[in-house]
């Protein structure tokens, strides 16, 4: 497994574009998780400017708990960046044909993708583990009155962070093992959204459960928006063991979709 | 001899066209085995299914008297049609990548990248290297993890005629060590300077398979000069002689089963012509390609 993971890494290492990308993704990650207090202090400046007075210190953006899902919600708009360089590395694959080779070298298609699929479990890990370390660091800095408890609350939004990014990689690998060309495949990645909108829009209202089963609604169902806590709304604090079940589901028909297509198809 | 490679009615359509028809072939270990055929004959399509990128319609082939899994592969070094890298990598990173892949020493590396002469330039990025240096790097590549058999498709594709001698020297370096190798070309002469054994492909089938000593068997053609005014004349009173023919002021005279040079020099001699010139000339694979490719035409035309 390791070995596969190797491969694939090696492949990306000496790749400047990726360095530039993860670079990116990162850093953005990293500042813009971090800077939800200026964020705030800014949002109170333009409030005073409409005489609206908004005291920040009484929205524990960053407080344990709650740090934990803001900041995985937030964090989840940052995927899309890293699936954009999934698929440039998958497309690579097949616009400079070294998919072919690496086969006629001796690796089986399956390991082919396995260790595409490996590698995007990798970035899925670094994603959480980046996002668990601003939240520590942001929390013993927030936090007025620090209790151990609350540290260890809520931490299974990690676990549904990471197959967040997971699942939506694995989609990024499919529409690359599928369409092969980068261009399009970053367009109808962006597009995706926006796409599955028009059709659960024109779903009749009496099959409205419907909704839940769609790949990217079923993706972001594992976070709900934390947000709505500070105005004084219910809000879903849990993450809900259906939405779960469903993106598992979605992450594995996508992989299974570039299996079948790379096992299928003459390379 | 051991077989090393066996098809059995190896076959490949895509839509409508038949790339690959029922191809039957046999390689056995130490061979150079030479695939000719023009362009669009279906050898790259072989190749590909031989190498597990195109999966046949129908038929089945063996490695090593096995079915072949990835593992087989990684025993065979092959390079088709062009060289395939990753271009931002160096040429040594792409080697390594490879050596990886196979599951060979790294060490090894250093070896094949000074047999193709590249070490000078092992660290420059790939997509700077000129088409030459490509050609030999995905030679190298073939080569790392010391593969028992060999397989070049258009190894000498697009290169001038220094790069084409320095890739055919590597391929009988490389055969010299007993290593078995399949060459796809359509380039005649290539085929006939390196090859052991050659198969001829024609839209997909097989029209002729054999060894290339076999070439240039049966009647001869001697080319004749002398200081004689009418040495047509005289040749066609030789008894040997089938036809004569004048080409840029030499005559080449087709001779009869059972005769030789040698007997054409003692008549020529008795008659009182001593001949300037007088040479047996080789047949060329290239004419018997385009003889066998014309006999399979011939063939097919009534059908």
């Amino acid at each position: 497994m390791f070995h596969l993971l190797k491969i694939d890494l090696k492949k990306l290492t000496g790749y400047r574009t990726f360095w530039v990308v993860c670079g990116l993704y990162f850093v953005t990650l990293a500042f813009t998780t971090a800077s939800g207090m200026e964020f705030l202090k800014w949002l109170a400046g333009k409030g005073a400017e409409f005489g609206q007075d908004l005291n920040i210190n009484r929205i524990p953006l960053y407080h344990f708990p709650d740090v934990w899902q803001n900041l995985v919600y937030i964090s989840g708009f940052f995927k899309v960046v890293l699936a954009i360089m999934v698929v440039i590395s998958v497309t690579n694959e097949f616009t400079y044909r070294t998919a072919r080779q690496n086969i006629i070298d001796g690796l089986s298609r399956r390991q082919f993708l396995f260790s595409k699929i490996l590698t995007n479990g990798l970035l899925s890990l670094m994603s959480v583990a980046m996002v668990f370390f601003i939240g520590l660091v942001t929390g013993f800095i927030y936090t007025p009155e620090i209790a151990v408890s609350d540290i260890f609350t809520d931490l299974e939004f990690f676990p549904a962070y990471l197959l967040e990014v997971f699942a939506f990689l694995s989609y990024a690998l499919m529409l690359g093992v599928l369409v092969q060309r980068s261009g399009l495949t970053i367009i109808l990645l962006l597009l995706s959204h926006m796409i599955e909108a028009i059709v659960k829009v024109n779903i009749p209202e009496s099959a409205g459960f419907l909704k839940d089963f769609f790949p990217m609604q079923a993706i972001s169902n594992l976070v709900a928006l934390p947000f709505a806590r500070y105005a004084f709304q219910e809000i879903q604090d849990f993450v809900a063991i259906s939405a779960v079940v469903i993106a598992l589901g979605w992450a594995f028909l996508f992989n299974y979709f570039s299996y079948l297509k790379l096992t299928r198809a003459d390379i | 001899m051991e077989t090393v490679l066996h098809t059995d009615k190896l076959t490949k359509t895509f839509g409508r066209l038949c790339a690959v028809n029922r191809l039957d072939l046999e390689v056995n270990r130490g061979q150079v085995f030479g695939m000719l055929g023009p362009n669009g004959s279906g050898k790259t399509t072989t190749l590909g299914m031989l190498m597990g990128v195109i999966n046949p319609t129908a038929g089945n082939f063996t490695w090593f008297g096995k079915p072949a899994t990835h593992h087989t592969r990684k025993k065979i070094g092959a390079v088709l049609e062009h060289p395939i890298f990753y271009p931002y990598l160096s040429g040594q990173k792409n080697l390594e990548l490879n050596a990886l892949i196979k599951g060979a020493d790294p060490a090894h590396i250093a070896k094949v990248l000074d047999l193709v002469e590249l070490r000078q330039r092992k660290d420059d990025k790939y997509k700077t290297y000129s088409l030459g240096m490509k050609q030999r790097l995905a030679i190298a590549s073939a080569l790392v993890g010391d593969p028992v058999i060999l397989i070049l498709d258009e190894p000498t594709n697009g290169l001038d005629p220094m790069g084409i001698a320095e890739i055919r020297e590597i391929i009988k370096r490389i055969a010299a060590d007993g290593k078995t190798i399949i060459l796809a070309s359509h380039l005649l002469d290539e085929v006939q300077k390196v090859c052991t054994h050659f198969a001829i492909l024609r839209k997909g089938s097989l029209v002729h398979t054999g060894p290339v000593e076999e070439v240039g068997k049966g009647e001869e053609v001697v080319e004749v000069m002398a200081y004689h005014d009418d040495l047509s004349h005289c040749l066609h009173e030789f008894r040997g002689a089938l036809s004569v023919k004048s080409e840029n002021g030499k005559f080449l005279v087709r001779l009869r089963e059972g005769f030789h040079s040698v007997d054409l020099n003692k008549f020529l001699f008795e008659k009182g012509i001593v001949a300037t010139h007088i040479v047996t000339q080789k047949k060329s694979l290239e004419k018997q390609f385009l003889e066998i490719l014309q006999e399979a035409a011939s063939h097919r035309q009534p059908t």
